[in-house]
């Protein structure tokens, strides 16, 4: 509860910096933008967060009346590019791709990072989040929640599940699984989710958190098999799984989700101005069928909407970090 | 068989109209010359390539990335066998022998061998993408850490055979990469290991900077002090100098084939890629040849083996990629990340969904590499003059180059001021005799034995037995014994070598 309450008086201080810098911000916010803007995502080229990044900055260069540039920096979990954001001059004309991993649950598995995810960045919306989706390999025997929790109690340590990396939301959702059911899992983390799921296709993992999109391909082919989503209600690509929530495991909630940050100490009107031309956007006929060909689940949220989801989610996963007892150096 | 021939002929419908041929052509020629370039690998050239294809057609687009990929696969040998300059990581192995045949004046002959070897190693591994895709994926997934852990550790103690001159030299390089593959995060545990407080370090060192300052800049460094001059005497560029003697054409014909199977096995295995595949081929010549000294010092073999690997590699990693949804390397993954862009989903559905990307991009592979094939051998009187360039102009613009494709892989500066501690490092190494190439392999290689040998134990509950229960790893490992064997008892080598 410590790092909590540490982190509220830091949270309440950056807002009272950022309020002062709002009154030098107005002139420069009135000619926004007048140059190009960056939008950073702290991955390689090619990913999810590429994708969504290059939708928008499409979609709203036009209005703003200057290119919206893609640029990519990967490297660490997406903490390489979030950083160095952070460090930019918060005049909205670096913006960050940021997601649960850059903007969460990174700050709070390790203090050596050079940012802090809380108080570092100003959202200026939280675009869309990402449920995932619970996959056995089709020779399992297991076929509900139920009996996985089950077989979790009943073999302690045997049951097995991939993820892409330490500290990487399909990880903390398999903590937060373990932690609600009252069973030990072992968690398996990989190079990238790709590597898990060729061991859950051959049979050598138990079980994985996935990515929805991927995993249908192989709920269609059969090599795989669906157990339960994370959202609280049920995926509208998959609706005939049920939720974790639904079979036993009340108010179980764990989604993925990736929005449009700002340096602290960006102009209030500089987040409005984005976020009024982000939902625009957002509406577009274009912009709904992308959404729902890639599985997102709109969320559209408005700066201090977004804020104070942030603020929330930091929070659940610093319960989870602190029960499982995870410690990253 | 009348599916088979149906989807060929849809494949070569897609395959040969004037869109497809066009973007085919511009990809494999971008990927020639960004293979050429020092330091500008297929990772950058398709990252920037990315964006532009948001408006063509899906699978014309990724016809052209692809062309990008095995395109520098061609590319990448040249500055390789001229210069003593890789031009993609891939390519450090042709160096080895490469070099020094342009140093006795063939290099034509070793750019022609490298074009028509690197034709054979991918015709080869297209035709089992063709043939036996999602056979070949289904093998691919019997491979968990426990086999990836025993073939890396093969690969590693063939490294052993790579270095030219002092054994334990060789041995000691080895060491030196594999503690060089620790730095950047811990996978099980998610901790910085050896950053020293550089941020920029938790990915660990990028491969394309190592590589680039130990074989780049390093003989940009060594040849300072040199005469003013140029490098060699080409002699006359003419066919007769590029075309291989009936005698070389058959010293050829086995490496090659090897050199195919190897780099379509280990290019099928998500996870690898091309380095090692042209690593493990060049060692099992050197290990099979009846004079191994000749390696090092313009042996054909030493560079047909590892040119044919990494082009079948390059090709065999669309297997898994095409089939599973899993890519092969960093360079797949983004092909992958291409598709995506374009509404396709690629996994076990993709070949019967959409018959007509999937065959138009195979037969596109085949249109490609024999455009590849007709670009490159008349370029070769091109390149070779290069050598005729006076080395105080034409280093400080490698050398540009290097900086420029080592910084645009990550946008990250920090990668420059790497490239630049490894070439000094790797002059010092000259300098004082110590091998680069059994470096570079231990540390490609440390971080995947490591990975694999920690996830084989959490996956096992810490049984170490799992190794030898496996079947294919106990099959890899025995292999492993009987090199190690050969190598420490000269007697069983020589016995082997007689069987009659």
């Amino acid at each position: 509860m410590g790092k909590f309450s540490k982190f509220l008086t830091v949270a309440t201080l950056a807002a009272a910096v950022s309020v002062a810098g709002m009154a030098t911000g107005v002139a420069i916010a009135q000619d926004y933008p007048d140059k190009p803007v960056t939008i950073v995502v702290p991955f390689p080229p090619g990913g999810s967060t590429d994708l969504l990044a290059r939708q928008i900055a499409d979609k709203i260069s036009g209005p703003l009346g200057q290119p919206v540039v893609v640029e990519n920096r990967g490297g660490a979990g997406g903490t390489v590019g979030a950083n160095y954001v952070a460090q930019s001059t918060p005049d909205g004309y670096t913006l960050l791709m940021g997601v649960t991993g850059s903007n969460a649950i990174s700050g709070i598995l390790r203090d050596d990072l050079p940012y802090d995810a809380a108080t570092d960045f100003a959202p200026v919306s939280i675009v869309v989040s990402s449920p995932l989706v619970l996959a056995v390999n089709a020779d399992s025997d297991l076929e509900t929640v139920e009996d996985v929790v089950a077989f979790a109690e009943a073999n302690p340590g045997a049951f097995t599940h991939g993820s892409p990396g330490v500290g990487t939301s399909m990880h903390m959702t398999g903590e937060m699984f373990a932690l609600e059911s009252g069973t030990s899992l072992l968690h398996i983390p990989y190079q990238g989710s790709a590597a898990a799921l060729q061991d859950l296709l051959g049979g050598n993992l138990v079980a994985m958190f996935g990515d929805i999109l991927v995993l249908s391909e192989h709920f269609e082919s059969g090599a795989l098999r669906p157990i339960a989503v994370t959202s609280l209600e049920r995926h509208f690509m998959l609706p005939d799984v049920p939720t974790i929530a639904e079979s036993g495991l009340d108010g179980f909630e764990a989604v993925s989700w990736q929005g449009v940050f700002a340096p602290t100490g960006t102009p209030q009107e500089i987040l409005d101005r984005l976020y009024a031309e982000i939902s625009t956007a957002m509406e577009a006929e274009e912009m709904q069928a992308f959404f729902e060909d890639r599985g997102f689940l709109v969320e559209g949220r408005s700066p201090s909407d977004s804020q104070a989801f942030v603020v929330d989610q930091i929070e659940m996963w610093s319960g989870v970090v602190d029960a499982a007892g995870i410690v990253v150096e | 068989m009348t599916d088979f021939l149906a989807n060929l002929a849809l494949g070569v419908d897609r395959a040969f109209s004037p869109d497809a041929l066009l973007f085919c052509f511009i990809g494999v020629s971008v990927g020639t010359l960004i293979g050429v370039l020092p330091g500008l690998g297929p990772l950058a050239a398709i990252s920037l390539a990315l964006p532009l294809t948001y408006y063509l057609d899906p699978t014309v687009a990724l016809i052209m990335l692809a062309g990008i990929f095995y395109g520098t696969q061609y590319g990448g040998s040249t500055a390789s066998i001229l210069l003593n300059l890789p031009g993609s990581a891939t390519a450090a192995v042709t160096c080895l022998d490469g070099y020094p045949m342009a140093q006795q004046g063939q290099a034509q002959l070793a750019l022609f061998i490298t074009a028509i070897n690197s034709f054979v190693g991918a015709s080869f591994a297209i035709l089992l993408v063709m043939g036996f895709a999602p056979v070949i994926a289904q093998f691919a997934l019997r491979f968990s850490a426990a086999e990836y852990f025993s073939v890396m550790l093969l690969g590693l103690i063939a490294a052993s055979t790579l270095s030219l001159g002092s054994p334990v030299k060789g041995l000691a390089m080895v060491i030196v990469g594999l503690a060089l593959g620790l730095v950047g995060t811990d996978v099980n545990t998610g901790m910085f290991r050896y950053t020293f407080g550089f941020f920029e370090l938790a990915d660990g060192l990028s491969l394309v900077a190592v590589a680039m300052g130990l074989f780049g800049v390093a003989e940009i460094l060594s040849n300072i002090g040199k005469p003013v001059g140029k490098a060699v005497d080409v002699g006359r560029i003419n066919l007769k100098s590029m075309l291989p003697t009936r005698a070389q054409w058959r010293q050829l014909a086995m490496p090659t084939a090897r050199g195919s199977v190897v780099g379509s096995f280990v290019g099928a295995l998500p996870g690898t890629g091309p380095g090692i595949a042209a690593f493990m081929a060049y060692a099992l010549e050197k290990k099979l040849a009846r004079d191994p000294s000749r390696f090092g010092k313009g042996a054909i073999e030493g560079i047909s083996a590892p040119e044919a690997a990494n082009n079948a590699a390059v090709q065999a990693a669309f297997i898994p990629t095409l089939s599973l949804g899993i890519p092969g390397d960093a360079v797949v993954a983004l092909l992958l990340g291409a598709m995506l862009i374009h509404g396709i989903t690629p996994g076990p559905n993709l070949i019967t969904s959409q018959p007509d990307l999937f065959w138009g991009l195979i037969i596109s592979f085949w249109v490609g590499n024999v455009m590849l094939l007709f670009l490159n051998i008349p370029l070769i009187g091109l390149w070779v003059r290069l050598l005729q360039i006076p080395y105080h102009l034409l280093y400080p613009a490698v050398l540009l180059l290097i900086c420029i494709g080592v910084y645009s892989s990550n946008n990250n500066v920090f990668d420059i001021y790497i490239v630049l501690i490894f070439g000094v490092v790797g002059f010092l190494m000259r300098k004082f005799h110590y091998p680069a190439a059994p470096l570079l392999l231990g540390f490609i290689l440390g971080p995947l034995l490591e990975e694999h040998f920690r996830r084989a134990l959490l996956l096992s509950q810490g049984n170490p037995l799992v190794f030898f229960e496996r079947p294919i790893s106990a099959v890899f490992l025995v292999v492993c014994m009987v090199f190690l064997a050969s190598a420490f008892l000269p007697r069983i080598k020589l016995f082997r070598k007689q069987p009659q």
